[in-house]
């Protein structure tokens, strides 16, 4: 079931409608079921998968605490049986393909197994999810729970279940446990999320994700039209996730749950180590707390640490998706996080130039970030080796044009991102404030305003929307 | 508080109405079918085929989309002895191959021996599969109630009220047919002056990312396996099918469906769901029951893979060879 259809329409507002008639320990039966069947409503047997890695996690982590000089082996039964999982559904072609094409080099002709495996959506979100879990109760840092159910509704929470944000059991767990009750101000401010998350989706991803499909598609594109799709993909990715999270957290709210933040107006990030602050920060964290940091983190020897960030940064990638392209963009971000803080300089003083120089910060870490993007959206790595070897001074006229054109496209439809980020950076600057605050003094005017915007965005929704549905890009991760 | 900005939200939207009103747009009536999309302006109905069945006379018609692509229709003339008329529409659907049927062979009043219609798995029973106006427009008449009744029971009403209320009382998609070329055009406003040139570039642009451009992909045009939708009982009365079984039925035509092989996998054909093998046998049962032919590609071992392009598509070399294939599978039919 997608945000953005009638089906999740009915389906929320007769959940909400239920849940808050229900007693607290209803309630989360209630949640559990309702979750299952979001998760479950076109492959139903995906629900075997999530309700197999909730008992093992659940049993792990239980097992750890009864006997705790053997915790290490059920950390590894739940280690291996989530990874094992999200390695035969998501990485068994990717394995077997690679070994075939390694054995074809060598001169051994075997026929390759036509086993094809459909990614369950959402597997890696939540096996990561759960793994926290028994991670954090192995190390000490979160007990474990003696309730399935509650364990069974913190990993199926059925607003980020699909594509995140990756919630911590820290975070969610005792929100799960805690009683809830019907807040107007969280429901309003989850609907502000919505509205903004579905004109994010309807009227800038899909759109500008037309021009990246389109250039993306072409066999022969050149210098400016690659890059003119990337520019769009660049966009488009940011515009679709963000407005994920946003309605997932919206749609948290109407159930009284609090989520994490995913992103923090990326785009205006002023070095790689700034970006990964800002982009998928549950991800980012969650290599950071997991991988990272227990390999030795940066307290280390600097070939040590820049190995931990390369292996982190690879692994990252991989999860993206079993693909050599995206390894090689875990690989450039690595990359470039070793390079930028090996060559930091101190910040200039003079206030002028530091903005100058902020400004500029930024504007070369988009450039560094589309490179990027073209290593993610690029389908094959000949095609990678192509479009990075393509010269500026090729292409015809036309070619030029349609780059441009393409260009301010994309750029009309994300100017509102592009305003909001700006606009939060330099109330943040000046305030000192994490975000600005929506409603201030009397809150009437505030709230039409905010009625205002909403109405807007159904506006332009009803208008711009695009006509070519397209899925939020990371279900397919 | 939650009232206030709901109230306001709604309210803002109907200043739609308002720019729609200062433009002097007006909305067209409904077209033929209501029961899909909000009224629009229509392209007109194409009935230059007519005249042109009617004089050519063929032994063969062959309807479908790009699937269809695969007959070499002057390699059929040359095996059969007589003249195949394509009337083929990619990325149609078998609403538009019910229409065509109806509205272009019937009413031209031909008797070919066959009338081929070449599909994919479920694309009989879909009545949704690729229902574009833009492509239906030049094949459907003033009104087609029929269609848009199969249509109607197919969408399910529910969704389709809930857009129409919406449509009514806001207005979006009339504002859409100002508001979207407005979009579109401005950044060539903001290029090129002038509006000849303007007008080439666009077309060039779109020359540009037409499908002589694009990669050869497996994927391509590989349509997904439709398992929800291989229910033979269930969608058999919500579909085109049974309506174009009654007009070939009333015309005396005989019609011929062709299932084509699907790309094959490791040197084998695609496999199939129990699902999907199962409506593929009570497909096959019905159509026969009601007088029409059957045949399916799948499983051919002449249908090896070095004969397809890219998805599902037959590489155009090989053309000739799969039409005489399919000519020696049923040689009874050409005889």
């Amino acid at each position: 079931m997608i945000f953005h259809s009638l089906d999740f329409l009915f389906f929320f507002v007769t959940t909400v409608a239920i849940y808050w008639r229900l007693p607290h320990r209803w309630q989360n039966v209630f949640l559990l079921g309702a979750s299952y069947f979001f998760y479950g409503y076109v492959h139903p047997w995906f629900l075997i998968l999530i309700a197999s890695s909730t008992v093992v996690d659940y049993s792990a982590a239980r097992a750890m605490e009864a006997w705790p000089t053997r915790r290490r082996r059920f950390l590894t039964l739940s280690i291996v049986s989530n990874f094992g999982m999200l390695g035969f559904f998501k990485y068994f072609n990717f394995f077997v393909d690679n070994v075939h094409a390694v054995l074809v080099t060598l001169g051994i002709d075997v026929s390759q197994p036509t086993l094809r495996i459909v990614l369950p959506v959402g597997i890696s979100f939540y096996t990561f999810q759960a793994m926290s879990y028994t991670i954090d109760v192995y190390r000490g840092e979160l007990r474990a729970r003696r309730s399935l159910l509650d364990v069974a509704v913190f990993i199926s929470f059925f607003p980020h279940l699909v594509a995140g944000p990756i919630q911590r059991a820290s975070f969610l767990l005792p929100q799960v446990e805690a009683t809830r009750e019907f807040s107007f101000e969280k429901a309003r401010t989850g609907f502000l999320l919505i509205c903004w998350g579905l004109f994010k989706k309807l009227v800038i991803a899909d759109n500008v994700g037309i021009i990246a499909n389109k250039v993306f598609a072409l066999a022969d594109p050149s210098f400016w039209l690659v890059w003119s799709g990337v520019f769009a993909f660049a966009i488009q990715i940011y515009a679709d996730f963000s407005a994920y999270t946003d309605i997932a957290r919206g749609t948290s709210r109407w159930l009284g749950f609090e989520l994490t933040e995913n992103f923090d107006h990326p785009y205006l990030a002023r070095s790689p180590a700034d970006f990964w602050r800002r982009w998928n920060i549950s991800l980012s964290t969650w290599f950071r707390d997991y991988v990272y940091i227990p390999l030795g983190g940066s307290r280390v020897p600097g070939w040590v640490w820049a190995r931990n960030v390369l292996a982190t940064f690879l692994l990252s990638g991989l999860w993206h998706g079993a693909s050599w392209n995206y390894v090689l963009w875990g690989f450039y971000h690595g990359v470039l996080l070793i390079a930028t803080r090996a060559g930091g300089t101190p910040r200039p003083q003079d206030r002028a130039v530091a903005t100058w120089r902020t400004m500029a910060s930024i504007a070369v870490m988009f450039l560094l970030t589309n490179i990027g993007w073209l290593l993610f959206r690029e389908t094959s790595l000949d095609a990678i080796a192509r479009d990075l070897t393509l010269s500026p001074l090729g292409g015809s006229a036309l070619d030029r044009q349609t780059a441009a054109y393409l260009f301010i496209l994309a750029f009309l439809y994300s100017v509102p991102l592009w305003v909001q980020s700006v606009w939060v950076e330099v109330h943040r600057a000046r305030s000192g404030e994490p975000q600005p605050s929506v409603v201030t003094g009397s809150p009437w005017p505030a709230l039409a305003l905010q009625g205002a915007a909403c109405g807007l965005a159904l506006t332009a929704i009803l208008v711009l929307r695009s006509r070519t549905a397209l899925d939020f890009i990371y279900f397919q991760f | 508080m939650l009232g206030c900005v709901f109230a306001t939200m709604l309210m803002v939207p109907l200043g739609i109405r308002v720019a729609n009103a200062a433009r002097g747009v007006k909305a067209p009536v409904s077209i033929y079918l209501p029961a899909y999309e909000a009224s629009r302006e229509r392209e007109p109905f194409n009935p230059d085929p007519i005249s042109d069945l009617a004089r050519l006379q063929p032994g063969y018609v062959v309807i479908g989309d790009s699937m269809a692509g695969r007959i070499d229709a002057s390699r059929l003339g040359q095996l059969s002895g007589r003249p195949v008329a394509p009337l083929l529409q990619a990325g149609s659907g078998s609403a538009y191959w019910y229409l065509a049927l109806k509205n272009w062979v019937v009413a031209s009043g031909i008797r070919p021996r066959a009338v081929f219609v070449f599909f994919r798995d479920t694309n009989l029973t879909d009545a949704l599969f690729r229902l574009s106006p833009w492509s239906l427009d030049h094949v459907a008449l003033e009104r087609e109630d029929e269609l848009n009744h199969v249509v109607a029971m197919r969408a399910g009403t529910a969704a389709h009220r809930l857009e129409l209320a919406v449509e009514h009382v806001y207005q979006g998609e009339l504002a859409r047919q100002w508001a979207e070329p407005a979009v579109l055009q401005w950044p060539a406003r903001v290029l090129i002056a002038s509006r000849r040139q303007r007008l080439e570039f666009i077309n060039g642009m779109n020359a540009r990312f037409d499908l002589d451009h694009q990669r050869k992909s497996d994927t391509a045009d590989v349509q997904i396996s439709d398992e929800e939708g291989a229910d033979f009982p269930r969608f058999v009365d919500r579909s085109v099918l049974p309506l174009m079984l009654r007009e070939a039925r009333a015309a005396g035509l005989t019609l011929c469906f062709v299932r084509v092989q699907r790309r094959p996998i490791g040197g084998r054909p695609p496999a199939q769901s129990p699902a999907m093998r199962r409506y593929i046998h009570e497909l096959q049962t019905f159509v026969e029951s009601h007088g029409a032919l059957f045949h399916d590609d799948t499983g051919d071992p002449a249908m090896t893979i070095e004969m397809y392009e890219d998805g599902d598509h037959i590489a155009r070399e090989f053309h000739a060879r799969y039409t005489e294939l399919l000519f020696a599978r049923l040689r009874p039919l050409f005889q």
